[in-house]
């Protein structure tokens, strides 16, 4: 009796580790590349690196995460904004979001560009509603609206549990 | 005979050291992230409420029931928790029918941005407090993530158990009574931290709201409709999250077609006196003290003017009710003050909107 006692509390203690462990998410494959000034962006990556290259922001905003413990910090530069997220004392890059024509994807697409340099850019494989192209790889997507056949935004993001 | 009364008393004892286990194991809450504790604290009210308000922190950060109740006589209470998604919302609001009917209930539109489930902590925050019913069980339903499963909910023990090495003082201490930390729901915060800089809104791949937010909005409607309540939506003057012209368009032409009242109260800050460099804690995220006072008392007007709601103070039973909450809440502010005075920050009131589950 006593051995089945203990073992329905171990079988019960056990049982929740699957699903606990669940709630960090974990590493995951590099997505696109954002480059600036020859500064590679990726999101999920430690941001860090990233801010020491880009040098001090033209503005500065945060606000506590939604999603995580700590803080979102948004940083403005010259053509884009870069968003990051809290997660075991580290700021990842959550996104970064096209202001102007000024800044170009890898593939050369920027604020203006037509909805035949998407397609020729990134393909027929995207997903999206009516104006919006979204391609997807690895952990990020790239998100690109349209307006009139001409790409009015873009944004890189991250994609994580609870951040879209 | 023998051996199986023995057999039954070891059962009962090993029921009852995992239910002590249980107990211990999940997060009181009481130290950070206060906000775990909203839903649980209202089975612990008197449950005689005008108004029941429902959403996420910009319900429980910037509405005060004191205010309602000491300028317009209204008793209410604020069903709200961090993040809370909008079937969430909707099942909280069929679990309070159970205990009581309100003649208005107010809910928060900005949880329509958000058509799946988003993050177990945030899930954890609304769904743990809730006491088991079925309203409960479809709440969980709505709310899981594909990886989560019903029977850590049911028994949290199976969620929580890792938490054995993480234990503290505080969980031992409030292991079978908590101290209440919400004004009839509302967490106050009298702190300042001006807007500054607000992030724009970025344009949207679709600004249209989802279907699965709209079918719990809709029946949020029928059940306000069907028990005679009046459901009211509001928009609440927050500046962040980005509240988009697209979704208040939405929102205000569903209002109009189901007859309910709808009032975005952020170009109303001017008129309810709101200065977003003194009136919130957060830099726009959530209103202090002095702004949910601000925005409360405006509120309370429409309220009144709108749903005839009875100036309840003359009541003397109910006023000595509400006596002890507006000195509990007189004491937490004067405690704040003095924090202020102190430290320079509210040492004992860093509730955050955030969470994460060890």
């Amino acid at each position: 009796m006593k051995k089945i006692l203990i073992g329905i509390i171990v079988v019960l203690l056990l049982a929740g580790c699957s699903g606990g462990e669940q709630v960090q998410s974990k590493p995951q494959d590099q997505g696109y590349v954002f480059n600036y000034n020859g500064i590679p962006i990726v999101v999920n990556t430690d941001v860090e690196p990233v801010l020491k290259e880009l040098g001090e922001p033209l503005d500065y905003f945060e606000a506590e995460s939604c999603a995580f413990q700590g803080l979102d910090k948004t940083y403005y530069y010259s053509g884009f904004e870069l968003t990051t997220y809290p997660k075991d004392n580290t700021d990842y890059i959550s996104s970064v979001y096209f202001m102007d024509d000024s800044v170009s994807t890898a593939e050369g697409i920027y604020i203006g560009s037509s909805v035949d340099d998407v397609l020729e850019a990134y393909g027929e494989d995207y997903t999206g509603g009516e104006n919006a192209y979204i391609y997807t790889k690895g952990d990020s997507s790239l998100i690109i609206i349209t307006e009139n056949d001409e790409v009015i935004s873009i944004t890189y993001q991250a994609l994580v549990e609870g951040l879209n | 005979m023998k051996k199986i009364l023995i057999n039954i008393t070891c059962i009962v004892l090993a029921v009852l050291f995992l239910a002590f286990l249980q107990k211990l194991f999940m997060p009181k809450y009481m130290s950070s992230i206060y906000e775990g504790n909203l839903i649980e604290e209202y089975y612990d009210s008197d449950k005689d409420h005008d108004v029941i308000f429902i959403g996420d922190c910009e319900v429980f950060s910037n509405v005060s029931p004191i205010v309602l109740w000491e300028k317009y006589g209204i008793t209410s209470y604020i069903r709200g928790s961090a993040q809370q998604l909008v079937w969430q919302s909707y099942y909280l609001f069929e679990e309070t029918l159970k205990y009581e009917k309100p003649d208005v209930v107010v809910f928060n539109v900005l949880a329509m941005k958000y058509n799946e489930p988003q993050k177990e902590a945030y899930n954890r925050l609304t769904l743990d407090g809730m006491k088991l019913s079925k309203s409960k069980i479809d709440a969980i339903r709505a709310s899981m993530l594909e990886e989560e499963s019903l029977i850590t909910y049911l028994f949290p023990i199976l969620r929580y158990h890792s938490r054995w090495s993480e234990l503290t003082w505080e969980d031992f201490r409030y292991l079978f009574n908590k101290r209440k930390v919400s004004h009839n729901g509302y967490l106050m915060r009298s702190d300042t931290k001006p807007v500054t800089v607000v992030p724009e809104g970025r344009k949207l791949p679709d600004y249209s709201f989802g279907e699965n937010a709209w079918y719990y909005l809709d029946k949020m409607t029928k059940l306000a409709r069907e028990n005679g309540i009046e459901l009211m939506l509001i928009k609440s003057p927050s500046i962040y999250p980005y509240w988009y012209e697209e979704w208040d368009e939405q929102i205000a032409q569903y209002a109009k077609e189901n007859d309910l009242l709808y009032v975005n109260f952020l170009p109303l800050a001017d008129q309810m006196n709101i200065d977003y460099s003194k009136d919130t804690y957060d830099g726009g995220l959530h209103m202090n003290l002095a702004g949910a006072e601000k925005f409360t008392a405006y509120l309370g007007k429409i309220l009144k003017e709108n749903y005839n709601l009875e100036d309840r103070r003359g009541d003397t039973k109910l006023a000595a009710v509400w006596q002890d909450k507006v000195e509990f809440y007189e004491w937490m502010k004067q405690d704040q003050a003095m924090e202020m005075e102190k430290y320079g920050y509210l040492k004992s009131y860093g509730a955050a909107a955030q969470a994460i589950i060890n």
